[in-house]
């Protein structure tokens, strides 16, 4: 046995890391392919099988179309000031064209026409997917920190703190979250970062709901009871014992609620309450509805908006039946 | 059992009287929020004058500068001897009460055929869609119910409007204008002589009264709004059926049901799907409150004068006594509803018992 694993650390070291990184490669991406020396690294096969496994599941055909779509959304948000030759600065609000003929056809200067105040649609569509995509992460990082923190807390102290806790939740599941952000958003003035913040703050009580029961679930498990039983610090259990176990449902949530995000800054938008000196395909639409005619530009920003949503919420899905089959978000 | 139901009945008493001090604190909170307005509404009302006379009368008129606890004070005393005030801006003179008595009917209309309708159809299809697993029927289904899920429904919505409206535009020349659909127009008038009694839902009066041009025009006017709206909430009732039944048929019941030569059509709809619907009827009552008032990008879109529409608009114009009553409503409608929820679920799936 020694013998096997001398061989094999000898063989790393003289394949150097780039050898082991595309026989790993291989062992993950291509079925059935076997390394000749496998047969001597039966224990070390073992030992990565699980995720190889979890590796197959998650490249099921729907999910790799979702991630498709993600890197096509990513690729346009990252290399947008090359793809169009259109700059922010010439594309929103403050900025009016000068002679420009709003909601114009097709032409070679505009690829899909342009939309309201002479705005080159592609452009904007362009820029709209940096916008969506850096903001569609942020609301849902910070309602998920606040909700692992005050979630985890309640659930696993219990008692007066948990009632209060719950209380307040109830409290904010009365009202109806999104005439909620409406109200909001127009007093703390529409910019982006105010609504980063507002939908951060809003979507706190319904992560603190999820993540409980997830502690509550993982609380009754046996080594829980083990660690408080050999007299570990309460922190301790919370954070190292509980919350890694609750991890994987929270990371599957993550793509549905940034699908979520990204179809709620839409639809503010959409309203008005956007920030107008963004490209933003809400706006585009909002735009567009100011003209009858103006089918094209009514199509595109939804279409792009339809394509990250679906995207995420793929992502999510594949993730989903990877890591956790019978679980319901 | 009976026991258990009189359980129920301390249940249902307790959680009723725990929704007593919850309304306060809504009333308190959105009375806050209104106060916040950055929007102003006086400016609103009379338009911009450069005589500070008649503005400075406004505001004493409406109370502007009493301190805030003496505004709040009137406010919860006239609000629980059911008075919530006059719109200011949005339907000037009328009260609040009266406003959702007018506009809330038009909601109802425009969403009970999602409400009624579309859980049944969406199970159907999830079940469908679960059975056939991986064939085209499934691929099919699975793909109207991610475009519902995906797309933003005010741009389904856009895209409708201006599909009947501009591309098959031939039609509305035949006998049926559907170009009223769009623009809600009153363009036959309201059967309801002035005065007379109206129950406020449209096609109700219409039968009452017995007028069909009117009934029709209705009918009309609700269908782009409705096909939109279906296309959505049908989205994720479809999706969470199809994923429940799929973990149900795994079971080794359903094993034991086909094995002792139970016919499939009774292994799907008494064995899996009973279980499976557990999940579902959660969110189908859960979400049939937070539905009727879901339906506000739609009203926009279409610009219905339901409940969503006025509070977009109450919001924009700053009609603070229109928001807060509208939320209010919204919150005892969402909380009746959560409470539906929780005794439906008791009848649903008897292991549960609430104590």
């Amino acid at each position: 046995m020694t013998e096997i694993v001398n061989e094999i650390e000898q063989d790393e070291k003289t394949e150097g890391k780039k050898g082991n990184f595309i026989r790993l490669l291989k062992f993950y991406l291509l079925p059935g392919w076997r390394d000749p020396k496998f047969t001597a690294m039966q224990t070390q096969i073992e030992r990565v099988k699980s995720k190889r496994r979890l590796f197959r599941r998650l490249l099921a055909p729907l999910s790799i179309v979702g991630l498709a779509m993600v890197l096509f959304m990513a690729v346009l948000a990252v290399y947008a000031p090359w793809l169009t030759p259109y700059t922010i600065d010439t594309l929103a609000q403050p900025y009016l064209p000068s002679g420009g003929i709003p909601f114009a056809n097709p032409t070679p200067a505009h690829p899909l026409g342009t939309t309201r105040f002479a705005y080159d649609l592609l452009g904007r569509l362009i820029w709209g997917a940096r916008t969506a995509l850096t903001f569609a992460a942020m609301p849902v990082i910070i309602s998920l920190t606040g909700g692992i923190i005050f979630g985890t807390i309640s659930a696993y102290f219990g008692g007066l703190v948990d009632t209060i806790l719950m209380r307040f939740v109830d409290f904010m599941y009365s009202f109806p979250t999104i005439i909620l952000v409406i109200i909001i958003t127009p007093m703390l003035g529409g910019s982006l970062l105010n609504m980063v913040l507002i939908w951060g703050l809003l979507f706190i009580p319904v992560n603190m709901r999820f993540v409980r029961s997830l502690v509550f679930q993982v609380k009754q498990n046996m080594y829980v009871m083990a660690a408080v039983t050999g007299g570990a610090d309460k922190l301790k259990v919370m954070f190292k014992h509980i919350f890694p176990n609750t991890l994987s449902p929270m990371i599957i949530s993550i793509f549905g609620a940034m699908a979520v995000t990204v179809l709620g800054f839409a639809s503010i938008a959409f309203l008005g309450l956007g920030d107008q000196t963004y490209a933003d395909w809400g706006t585009d639409i909002l735009y567009a509805r100011t003209r009858m005619t103006a089918i094209g530009q009514a199509f595109w920003p939804g279409l792009f908006i339809g394509i990250t949503a679906i995207g995420f919420i793929l992502l999510g899905d594949g993730l989903r039946d990877a890591l956790d089959p019978r679980l319901k978000i | 059992m009976k026991r258990k139901s009189q359980n129920m009945i301390k249940y249902v008493i307790k959680r009723v009287l725990f929704m007593v001090p919850m309304l306060i604190m809504v009333l308190i909170f959105t009375w806050l929020l209104s106060h916040m307005m950055s929007v102003n509404p006086v400016v609103n009302k009379i338009g911009f004058t450069l005589d500070p006379a008649v503005y400075e009368r406004e505001l004493r008129r409406i109370g502007y500068y009493d301190p805030w606890y003496i505004q709040l004070g009137i406010y919860l005393r006239n609000f629980f001897i059911g008075n919530w005030g006059e719109s200011y801006i949005v339907l000037p003179d009328k009260s609040v009460i009266e406003i959702i008595g007018i506009i809330f009917p038009r909601t109802i209309e425009l969403m009970i055929f999602p409400i009624v309708i579309v859980p049944i159809i969406a199970v159907k299809l999830g079940v469908l869609s679960a059975k056939n697993k991986n064939t085209s029927k499934d691929v099919v289904i699975r793909l109207i119910a991610i475009i519902g899920a995906g797309f933003p429904v005010f741009w389904i919505a856009t895209l409708l409007q201006r599909f009947v409206g501009i591309i098959i535009r031939n039609f509305t020349y035949g006998a049926i204008n559907i170009e009223v659909v769009f623009s809600n127009s009153p363009s036959i008038p309201s059967p309801v002589p002035p005065g007379g009694f109206s129950t406020g839902f449209r096609i109700i009066d219409s039968f009452l009264y017995n007028d069909q041009a009117y009934l029709w025009d209705t009918l009309i006017h609700l269908l782009l709004p409705v096909i939109s709206m279906t296309f959505v909430s049908l989205a994720g009732i479809t999706r969470l059926t199809r994923s429940s039944m799929l973990e149900v048929m795994d079971q080794d019941y359903i094993r034991t049901a086909r094995a002792k030569g139970v016919l499939e059509k009774d292994v799907i709809n008494k064995h899996a799907l009973r279980n499976a619907l557990l999940p579902t009827s959660n969110l189908i009552i859960g979400g049939t409150a937070s539905a009727l008032l879901g339906s506000l990008f739609v009203e926009v879109t279409f610009n219905y004068r339901g409940f969503g529409y006025y509070m977009v608009q109450a919001i924009f114009t700053g009609d603070y006594l229109v928001i807060n009553g509208l939320l209010v409503f919204a919150t005892i409608i969402i909380l009746s509803g959560t409470l539906t929820a929780d005794v439906m679920y008791t009848i649903i799936d008897p292991r549960i018992v609430y104590r």
